[in-house]
Parts: structure tokens; sequence; C-alpha cells
């Protein structure tokens, strides 16, 4: 294969192979711009590699963390086509088998890991947790942390979902409709009704600011001492947030985005897709560093000082106590409300004594106990009342 | 706008549009300016992606010039609607005459009145679209400030260079304009969007090319303090430093900072003039402070 190849039909054999490896690489790819892509080497011409390569660029990529993948996708072939071809065609069956089973294994070590009994604390955890439950899920939910969910499970979720509301009010958007209140007359609509009573004007309709959902933001810990709750309360806010505009972060050592599992239609999906994402379960908290890493990373998650946070750890945090001082007043300013949900509230006198929950005590606008799926219930009481200061 | 670019002979390849850029002050690297070829023979909305301050929007200006064309700009916004962007009926002219004509007309006759022409305000989509030939220049700025709605409503005009308008019809353009989008990232747009549109991520630039940008935009500054000032601001850029700070200053504030720089009638960089205009360079408290400590550190010469 000769990408310098003059004659016009080669040379479009030679894209669409090139485009499909961009696919295969998991490029997003569709035939108009393959089409295109030709079109525009057409123009430009195959004298100048840097030409080729930026006009093939403009047109086969449309996102930032894809130019890497591109550029030494385009190197490869380019150099050496005869190797390029070998190497895509092995990159097929690694593409999709290879991949996937490698991360997994990974997953599967930390949830072996995980799966040792612990200290007291967490023993105690379990009974407060699982008296929300039949006696049969007890045993299901020791073992199955991140399992697909049972029948049982499955119908409480749906049962939660139905019956508990998560209270995230609807604020004034910037769009506005034709409603009885509102400083600016609407005319629009004031033309349409005057039309109706012979052009009467009976009374001017005024535009009224749209309600919106406000975007919500939830950071899950899945340290090992959170491992009990974290699977129930993914699989809880997945169905229970579908309406509003959301973005979900796991964070233990380490920060996961959870949006792509998150996308799952299914809750079982999400829960598979998590499996193969988050890299450090039940390990150690450090919330500072994970902190840090969304404000470099995914700051544009916090929609202008809108975005309702929902920090769900118990505030047992293994990594540096200063990074918090730093990251917490930094996404307090940047969000609506900053709400913490800890399971270990429900210890009477529970007093955030931990240098990481005694931050997250300070800086929080809300504090709510989570540890108990019946408390969910609560939860939502809560919420609508802090929501509504 | 194969035909557009007939009117332009200068412009039909790729270096005739970097020069015609060049001779109007934007310094555009190779592969912006056959993005921005392609653009225009493909006639592709062209979609600029990258850090605020980068001349996202200054290309847009610059196309407008070497083209000779109108720039209409359009500035998003969350919440902006479609009364904004496109068209918006006059509706207290509306009302005004219906009710002037209604004892003397059938109804069909005002509702036919009614939905004239004269009495529809033009927005920058719609004026775009109606630009008498050679067309115009339009730049969608900032597009990931508007809402993904909105987005969903530019499908029609990215796609086909047309929008409906219900009492109208059909209004598709005369000549098609050269169309800019511009993002931030706040957020990642539609990949409905982005397939209409061709794509470009524009980076810093290097240090070359910020060299000639400081010195055609503010040519007042000395070639020394020229030299300081980019390689003062593109090792910022880079590591280790690059590190220390939540935002790096992109050619925007090369520029301004050049500007005041030579307010101050300063020959050489020195810590002093440095912290006294860090302001320049950085806008959050913490980058500020970030910056002090490494002032000497930076302004050291390069090592061999």
């Amino acid at each position: 294969m000769q990408l310098g190849d003059a004659r016009s039909g080669k040379l479009s054999d030679n894209i669409v192979g090139f485009a499909r490896a961009l696919r295969r690489a998991g490029v997003p790819m569709d035939s108009s711009r393959i089409a295109l892509a030709i079109d525009a080497v057409r123009l430009v011409g195959i004298e100048r590699k840097d030409d080729l390569h930026a006009a093939l660029k403009a047109v086969l990529v449309s996102r930032q963390q894809d130019i890497e993948v591109f550029d030494q996708l385009f190197d490869a072939l380019f150099r050496n086509p005869e190797l390029a071809q070998q190497l895509l065609a092995q990159m097929l069956p690694q593409v999709r088998q290879g991949q996937p089973p490698s991360r997994k294994a990974r997953v599967q070590e930390a949830l072996a890991a995980a799966k040792t009994p612990s200290d007291g604390p967490r023993k105690e955890s379990e009974v407060q947790l699982d008296a929300a439950m039949t006696a049969s899920d007890q045993q299901r939910l020791r073992h199955a942390d991140f399992a697909t969910l049972n029948a049982s499970e499955f119908r409480l979720i749906e049962r939660l979902v139905r019956d508990v509301p998560l209270p995230l009010p609807p604020v004034a958007g910037r769009r506005t409709r034709a409603g009885l209140r509102g400083q600016r007359p609407h005319w629009a609509a004031a033309l349409q009704q005057a039309r109706r009573f012979e052009g009467e004007l009976l009374w001017v309709p005024k535009r009224e600011r749209r309600p919106q959902a406000l975007p919500l933001l939830v950071l899950v810990d899945i340290s090992g001492s959170m491992e009990r709750y974290a699977r129930l309360l993914l699989a809880f806010l997945h169905n229970a947030t579908r309406q509003s505009p959301r973005a979900v972060f796991a964070f233990g050592t380490d920060l996961t985005d959870l949006r792509p599992a998150f996308r799952h239609v299914d809750t079982d999906h999400m829960l598979e897709a998590a499996n193969a994402q988050i890299a450090d379960f039940a390990g150690g908290t450090r919330l500072g560093a994970s902190l840090a890493s969304l404000r470099e990373r995914h700051a544009r998650c916090l929609v202008g000082r809108r975005t309702v946070v929902l920090l769900i750890s118990d505030g047992l945090d293994t990594g540096e106590p200063a990074a918090l001082d730093h990251e917490l007043p930094w996404l307090k300013r940047h969000c609506r409300q900053l709400l913490w949900l800890n399971p270990l509230l429900r210890f009477d006198g529970y007093a955030p004594l931990a240098s990481g929950a005694q931050r997250l005590h300070q800086h929080a606008d809300g504090m709510l106990a989570v540890h108990n799926l019946s408390r969910l219930e609560d939860l939502a009481a809560a919420m609508a009342r802090l929501m509504k200061r | 706008m194969a035909e557009a670019l007939d009117h332009h002979p200068g412009l039909d390849s790729i270096d005739g549009i970097t020069h015609a850029l060049q001779g109007v002050g934007y310094h555009a690297p190779r592969q912006l300016a056959t993005s921005v070829f392609l653009a225009m023979r493909l006639q592709r909305p062209l979609l600029l992606e990258g850090e605020p301050g980068v001349g996202k929007t200054e290309l847009a200006k610059a196309l407008a010039k070497i083209l000779g064309r109108p720039l209409l700009r359009l500035q998003c916004y969350d919440g902006m609607e479609q009364r904004e962007a496109l068209y918006e009926w006059n509706h207290t002219a509306q009302l005004l005459h219906m009710r002037a004509v209604q004892d003397r007309n059938t109804p069909e006759d005002i509702e036919r009145e009614v939905y004239q022409a004269r009495y529809l305000i033009r927005r920058p989509l719609l004026q775009a679209l109606q630009a008498p030939a050679p067309g115009a220049v339009l730049l969608i700025d900032e597009v990931d400030r508007a809402d993904e709605p909105f987005e969903a409503f530019l499908l029609e005009y990215l796609g086909e260079y047309q929008v409906t308008i219900p009492e109208l019809g059909t209004i598709k353009a005369q000549a098609a304009p050269v169309t800019i989008l511009t993002s931030n990232r706040t957020r990642d747009l539609n990949d409905a969007v982005k397939r209409r549109c061709l794509y470009q991520w524009m980076d810093y630039p290097e240090r070359e090319r910020e060299l000639a940008i400081v010195q055609s935009q503010v040519p007042e500054a000395g070639p020394a303090l020229t030299e300081q000032i980019t390689q003062f601001v593109s090792r910022l850029r880079s590591m280790p430093f690059v590190s220390a700070f939540q935002r790096s200053p992109g050619i925007a504030e090369s520029v301004e900072w050049a500007k005041a720089l030579v307010a101050l009638d300063t020959l050489m960089l020195d810590p002093e003039v440095v912290q006294d205009t860090a302001g320049i360079l950085f806008k959050q408290r913490e980058d500020v402070a970030a910056l002090l400590p490494l002032i000497d550190q930076l302004l050291q010469p390069e090592a061999a």
C-alpha cells in the first residue's frame, strides 16, 4: 500500500483504510466523513506530508483526545505502510478481546483484596445497612460488591426510586415561556391570543422564566471503609437522577470518571461498566488529591455555580489533610451547594474528629446520613430543607 | 465557496491563505491554514477549540478582513433562544398594524399583512444567510456557553446553510457564509454538531510564531524585550513550571503584557517589573502567588 499513489482509486482506498483504522482505534467515524476526507485530500494534494496530515486531521478528528491516536496512526501508516497494515490486523482482535479482560483483571484483583474481613466498625456497618433489607440479602451483599443486582435488590432500588424522589428543585432558567408572571410581555403569545378574540387584547401574557433542572455532580468514595454503600448508592443514583444532567465520579486513591458507565440505561450494565473502569476499589482515600484532579481535569462539570455537589464519603481521609484546605474551598466556590452524605452519621454522638471529616464538616453546606437505605427518605427530606435555604 | 474564492485569486492555495492572513497580522500555522482552506473549499463550518486566548475569535476577524466580507458575530450565552440568534417578529408593530386595519380587512388579509418581511427582525444567523454575494463571515462565538437545545437548533444551519421559519418557509443561503464556531470546552459539544464541522484544535503557539505575533501587534517593543517576553511566557507554559498554575497565559495575555511593558517604558525584564505586572499574565490570585517564587528561575538565561 502506497499512500503517495497518484491514481485516485488507490488513494481513496488508502484513505478509507486509514479512516477505518481510526474507527477501530475508537475515533468516531462515519462514511460521510470519509467521503469528505477524500474530497479534502484531492483539494490539498499529496505533495506535502504536513498538508495531507492537517487536511485529514481537520476532517477526521473532532475531539482533542483523539488527536494523539490520529498522529500516531498517521505516522505509522505514512512511514511504513506494510508494517502499519500488520499492526492494524493485529489491533482488531486486540481491541475487541484483548483489552477489556486485562482491565477487568485489575478490578478483579481489587475486588478480591476487598473481600478480606476487616475491623470492628465495618462489621457494625454491615448490620446497620442490612437491617434495611431481608435476611437473604445479607449474605449476598457481603460477598458481591458491584455485582449485578439480584431480583430483590432490583425491586428495592425500583421502589426507592419511586418513593424517594431526590428533591432537586428546578431553578428559573435563562429561557422564557409565556406565562402569568414575569417582567416583560410575551408579544408572540399576546398576538396569538389576540387573534383568537378578533384582535382584541384581553390580557398580556408575560415572559416567564422556564424552570430548569439543576446539574448534579456526584463524588462517590469507593475506599475500603465505604465499599458497603458504594454499589447500591450508585444503583440508586443511577435511577433517581435520570432526569437531571449529572456527572458522577468515583474516588479512592484517584478519581475515576463514571460518566461513560452512567450513560448505560440499564443499571446492571452501568455496574459492569463501573467495574471495568474503577481500578482502585476498596483501597485508601485520598480526597485532597482526587479533588485536585477533579479541578484540573474536569472543572467543566461544574456549571456556572448551579451545580449541586453530593460528596458521599465517611471522611476517613488517608491523604494530605492540607490539600483539603485548598481544594474544598475551591469546590465550594464553584458549586451551588456542597452536600456531604456521611454513612458514619448513624452513631449517636458522632462528631467529625478525623482531620478529613473535620474539614468536610467545616466546608460542606450540610451533612446528611446515608448509612441505611431506609434513611434515604430522610435524606430526601433533609436535602429538600437544605436546598430551600 | 469555490465561487467566492474566484474573487480572491490569492486565496486558492494554502500558502496564499497563510500569506493573506499574515498580511492582516494573523500568523497562522500551516495546519490551521489548511483547515481554513478546506473549510472554504468544501463549504463546511470550522470548529475551533482551544484554551482561552489562543486566537480563535481573532481568526474569524482576520478572515473577514482578507475576504472583504462583513463579519457577523453571534456571541452565545446560556439560555440563548431562536429569537436572539435567528429572527424575531416585531410584535409591537404587528399589533399596531392589526389594530389599524382590522375594520377594513378580512382576517386573512390581516394575517398575510402582518407576516411580511418588514416585520421580521433579523438576527445574525438570518443576516448571514441573506447577505448578498459574496456572502458574510459568521462567527458563532463560544458555542459551548449556549445550552444543548441551542446546538440542536444550529444543526440545520450548519448542515445545509438554511433555516426554516414557519411563517415564511425555508430560507437558503444565497452565498454560503464562511462559518467559524469557537469553543472553550467548558463542556463537550454534541457529536451531531461536530460531524457537520471541520475541527481544529488550537494550541499555544511555538515560540517563533508568538514572537512574530507580539512583534506585529506591539511593534513599539524592542526586539530584545519581545524576545524576552516570548521566552518567559513559553517557559511558563512548559514543564516544570506549568504544573504550578491553574491556567497558562494565552497569546492575548502576552500581547497585553508587551503593551503594558511598553507603557511602563521597560527595556528589559527584571523581577520587580514582572512582579508588578503579574496581574496581566494571570487572572487568579493563586496563580499570581505561585508565580512570585518562580520569577528568578524563569528569568535566568536559557541553559545551552
